[in-house]
């Protein structure tokens, strides 16, 4: 009977099964897994909010600025906020260790609050989100990114077309 | 002999998904049977319309666990026609890669299922742990082992780099003997063929009447797949092979899936030699899609899956209907279970691979 074989070499081969919790379990390096998010790349474009299907990213307006908030219960994991994402601000790591007790539940999210400011420019209050830099070349240095942040739409674009820049 | 009726479903041990029949039975022999469907319904296509178009293609890809690359691919097609997008060329072949990889898993998860049934344990446990390989696969190229989320609007999502195209051909490499050799143990092994071989007989009159498709049209000599009838992505460039088979039984319909598993990964070959050079998406932003309607087909591992999508003004779809192999096979069991034994029920139902949870979404 040809399976007495197949039977045979697996019980050479060993168990296919790993000792996890006891011992590591293997994860690739694509893996999908926990939402991270890096607040001085966000240009506060809500593509993430827009294309995240469960609704696990909201923004909401605060008195200090743009609240940027992601529910990680919530998330499925699908990975589409990273892939719209202009800036790479919003991307999945490769942790799937997320089980938790249910009094930490409301800590399973992030917070953070993209802030207003002043315009260095022309002084309105405008958001310190980071520039969007679909199309511009050539590409923002640092130091520009830094300068942007501080400006008003209005006063970022002045500050595009005289670099020269297209967008 | 006396006539009873005996219910089974809609929870069941021995069946998979929650279904319920209504047997009437002579003795051991199925007399009649009234199949009642609606225990599962999600609402998913008025969620549909409830979410934007790009929302979607996640919402359509968690229908169905097994047929999960083949509902947002459809999706996507139907949505491109609607805009005029063109697919390019690469992300044409990946499509075809991340769709024959479900095949495979989807494939093998079927006929272990059956092994299950037969009560071939240690077949069962084997024929997943092949499967095992492919999930792997999906894990290292995708980063999921189900939802593989391969798909976007205008193209895919992922890239097949020479590290992993190294790794995916590794474990092909791997998965294909195995494969050869679990269909020697399902084509000669007594157990498996006792319990499937002139079980749940589905003429080729039958499969017509029923417009039966996928693997269990082909089990009944119906020379019939959507990859080559309307070829799609980039299956026009790729030798498909097609395999049919005359008895129409349980064991055919299992050898046509081990069969098509094992050419699915022929065509992954295939199309990592012919894998063309450009971008994965037609855009890296969100396209404009404008009213419109539109319909796609594709091959899924079950079958022929339709999509109608109709978009309006609004950034959600009007409509979005999907019909799914499953709901043309399922009315075939009807004559599969006619006479049938009750002992052989689940096991005919299974051959179907029946999927509850798209077919009521
Ligand atoms: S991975 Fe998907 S579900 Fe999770 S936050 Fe991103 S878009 Fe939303
Ligand atoms: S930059 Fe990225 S994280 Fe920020 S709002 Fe846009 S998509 Fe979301």
């Amino acid at each position: 009977m040809n399976f007495i074989k197949t039977l045979i070499q697996n019980l050479v081969s060993g168990p296919s099964t790993v000792s996890y919790p006891f011992g590591p379990a293997w994860t690739p390096d694509n893996f999908r897994g926990r939402i991270d998010f890096k607040l001085a790349s966000c240009t506060a474009c809500r593509a993430c909010e827009q294309v995240c299907a469960p609704g696990a990213i909201r923004f909401d307006k605060t008195p200090e600025g743009l609240r940027f908030m992601m529910w990680h219960n919530t998330c499925v994991f699908c990975g589409l906020c990273e892939h719209y994402c202009p800036t790479d601000a919003i991307r999945q790591t490769t942790d799937w260790h997320m089980a938790h007790p249910v009094k930490d539940e409301f800590g399973m999210a992030i917070r953070e609050t993209i802030v207003y400011v002043n315009c260095t420019g022309c002084n309105a209050k405008t958001l310190s989100s980071a520039p969007n830099p679909v199309g511009v070349e050539p590409p923002f240095t640092p130091e520009e990114i830094e300068q942007q942040r501080n400006l008003c739409p209005a006063c970022r674009k002045k500050a595009l077309a005289e670099r020269g820049a297209v967008s | 002999m006396s006539t009873f009726t005996i219910p089974v479903g809609p929870l069941h041990v021995a069946l998979e998904e929650p279904m319920y029949f209504r047997f009437d039975v002579q003795g051991e022999t199925v007399a009649n049977v009234d199949i009642h469907a609606g225990h599962v319904h999600r609402g998913i296509e008025y969620l549909v319309t409830k979410r934007n178009i790009f929302q979607n293609i996640v919402l359509t890809e968690r229908i169905c666990s097994l047929c999960s690359n083949s509902h947002p691919q459809a999706y996507a097609m139907a949505v491109e026609q609607i805009a005029g997008l063109t697919v390019p060329p690469r992300a044409e072949y990946l499509r075809v890669i991340a769709d024959e990889i479900k095949r495979v898993a989807s494939n093998l998860f079927n006929v272990s299922v059956l092994a299950h049934l037969v009560g071939f344990e240690s077949l069962f446990m084997h024929v997943m742990e092949i499967r095992e390989m492919m999930q792997d696969v999906k894990e290292s190229v995708f980063g999921n082992r189900m939802d593989i989320g391969a798909n976007i609007i205008g193209g895919v999502r992922y890239d097949i780099t020479p590290e992993n195209a190294e790794y995916l051909k590794a474990q092909l490499d791997k998965v294909e003997p195995a494969i050869a050799e679990v269909t020697k143990i399902y084509r000669t092994n007594g157990s498996i063929l006792g319990r499937t071989r002139g079980i749940g007989v589905l003429s080729r009159e039958d499969a017509i009447n029923c417009s039966v498709v996928g693997p269990v049209a082909r089990a009944s000599g119906i020379e019939y797949d959507v990859r080559l009838k309307a070829p799609y992505s980039a299956y026009p460039n790729l030798q498909v092979p097609v395999h049919t088979l005359k008895d129409g039984d349980v064991w055919s319909r299992a050898m046509i899936r081990l069969a098509e598993a094992a050419t699915a990964i022929g065509i992954i070959r295939q199309c990592l030699v012919q894998l063309p050079d450009g971008p994965t998406a037609c855009t890296s932003e969100r396209p404009a899609i404008p009213p419109g309607e539109a319909i796609a087909k594709c091959e899924a591992p079950r079958g022929e899956l339709i999509y109608y999508v109709r978009i309006t003004d609004s950034p959600r779809p009007e409509r979005v209907k999907w019909r799914v192999p499953s709901f043309m096979n399922w009315d075939a069991l009807r004559f599969m279970l006619k006479d049938a034994k009750i002992a052989d029920i689940a096991i005919i139902v299974n051959s179907i691979d029946p999927c509850i949870s798209c077919t009521e979404r």
